[in-house]
């Protein structure tokens, strides 16, 4: 790829990282600036310090927001912002 | 300075010199402790983590000013990660607090205890007291997917449970020790601070029912769940947003050592941003160049092999607009793909206590 290609597909990534962000802090009512969430950082625990109410709260906005239900996957999908773009924008989905 | 468990270290042991620390980096092979850590449960010698206690009637206030998250109202049955910074946002160290009837107890990253200590004493306006623990006390610590079951059999059930970041007061074999549910590698994970007389025999019981994993295991498995790890990513010049441990750091808070710096990286926008990535068998070194479309935007900032992988797993630090998951790099004429994060999923996450 060129660099130009590269950028374009970075790109795209941080759109939907910075959709997934803004539903977060607006949802959760969270008192930062989206783009202060990290696309790597951990959300549940450790990172943005989540909790099973949170994630009841993301199921709905996510559904509402991009039309995917997330109800039956497993939490993994909540292992960082960048890991929920996959699940909600499969086109970029990278395979290791 | 040597962990005061070394003397039972099995023969063989490996150890480094991790800065003020000699740390066992591995008791026998690395791969077989990491495959400990990620599948049933490991015990971990954290004595390279140095312990300093701050007291007095402002050490609230003094730990305030000096940690990036707000620890005003840590009681002592919590305890939480930060960020330490200097007055340009370079990162000192991170932390874990703990919060003390009589203070705070902050626990050092391995090996940083001087520079962290060091740090504390320049910044003591308030005129709190600064004590060094580590001769006294010494952490020990759990993490695996079963790591809760060797809370149960080694002290108590009911203590495997804790929420998240929660601290009791217990007695184990008669000695006072604090227990604290924390976690650097997205397993389950508890630490105990215990006297040093007590930890000899603290340490061979707990290896009846779990496996020793040195610093090597420990370190990949932070890694693949992007734990920071400060010896190897707070590199010279490095701004916490290039980092990426935002996260550490608490921007809502009025006012802490660094917080000027910090927040004039966010707003500039500038610098590089971390991302993980994957390639090839050969281990590239911190500082090996990274290219894009035959073009130099950044550089390795530390690689390991990884065993869950099975191939090679490093941060690169890239151009912020190229640093994101699903690109295709060039580092030592080797095709690398970058990574969402977690790179490996903690197979705690779909495991229950019970």
């Amino acid at each position: 790829m060129t660099l130009d290609q590269l950028r374009a597909k970075a790109a795209e990534r941080r759109q939907t990282c910075t959709q997934i962000k803004k539903m977060i802090v607006s949802r959760l009512d969270l008192e930062i600036e989206p783009d202060w969430i990290t696309d790597d950082q951990p959300l549940f625990g450790r990172g943005l310090e989540l909790d099973s109410l949170d994630v009841l709260e993301l199921y709905v906005a996510i559904e509402a927001e991009f039309g995917v239900a997330l109800y039956d996957s497993e939490m993994a999908v909540f292992g960082s912002v960048s890991r929920l773009a996959d699940e909600v924008n499969p086109a970029l989905r990278a395979t290791p | 300075m040597a962990t005061v468990l070394a003397n039972l270290h099995p023969e063989g042991t490996v150890y480094g010199e991790v800065g003020d620390s000699s740390v066992p980096l591995r008791f026998s092979e690395s791969a077989d402790e990491y495959r400990v850590l990620r599948e049933r449960a490991a015990v971990l010698d954290l004595g390279g983590n140095r312990l300093i206690e701050i007291t007095g009637p402002a050490a609230v206030d003094f730990a305030q000013r000096l940690l990036a998250r707000d620890v005003e109202y840590l009681t002592s049955e919590r305890c939480m990660m930060s960020l330490v910074l200097d007055e340009s946002g370079q990162v000192v160290d991170q932390v874990l607090a703990f919060g003390r009837e009589n203070g705070i107890l902050l626990e050092s990253s391995c090996g940083a205890g001087t520079r962290l200590l060091e740090h504390l004493e320049e910044h003591n306006d308030e005129g709190v007291v600064i004590t060094d623990r580590s001769a006294d006390l010494t952490v020990l610590a759990l993490e695996g997917p079963y790591a809760w079951g060797v809370v149960g059999r080694l002290i108590d059930g009911e203590l495997a449970s804790l929420p998240f970041e929660s601290v009791v007061e217990t007695e184990w074999n008669g000695t006072e020790i604090i227990f604290a549910r924390t976690g650097f590698t997205g397993e389950y994970g508890y630490q105990m601070i215990v006297p040093v007389e007590a930890a000899a025999e603290l340490w061979c019981q707990a290896l009846e029912h779990a496996g020793a994993a040195g610093q090597e295991a420990l370190e990949l498995a932070m890694l693949e769940v992007r734990q920071p790890i400060p010896r190897h990513e707070a590199t010279a010049g490095a701004s916490v947003i290039e980092i990426g441990a935002n996260w550490l750091v608490d921007v809502t808070k009025d006012e802490f050592v660094g917080r000027d710096a910090v927040l004039a990286a966010f707003e500039s926008g500038q610098g590089r941003r971390t991302v993980g990535f994957t390639g090839g068998d050969a281990i590239p070194e911190a500082g090996a160049r990274v290219l894009a479309g035959g073009q130099d935007i950044g550089e390795v900032v530390h690689a390991v092999r990884s065993a869950g992988l099975g191939a090679t797993l490093g941060l690169a630090r890239v151009d912020a607009e190229l640093a994101a998951a699903g690109l295709e790099f060039t580092v030592d004429g080797v095709e690398v793909t970058t990574l969402t994060s977690p790179y490996i999923v903690p197979k705690s996450w779909s495991i229950p206590i019970i």
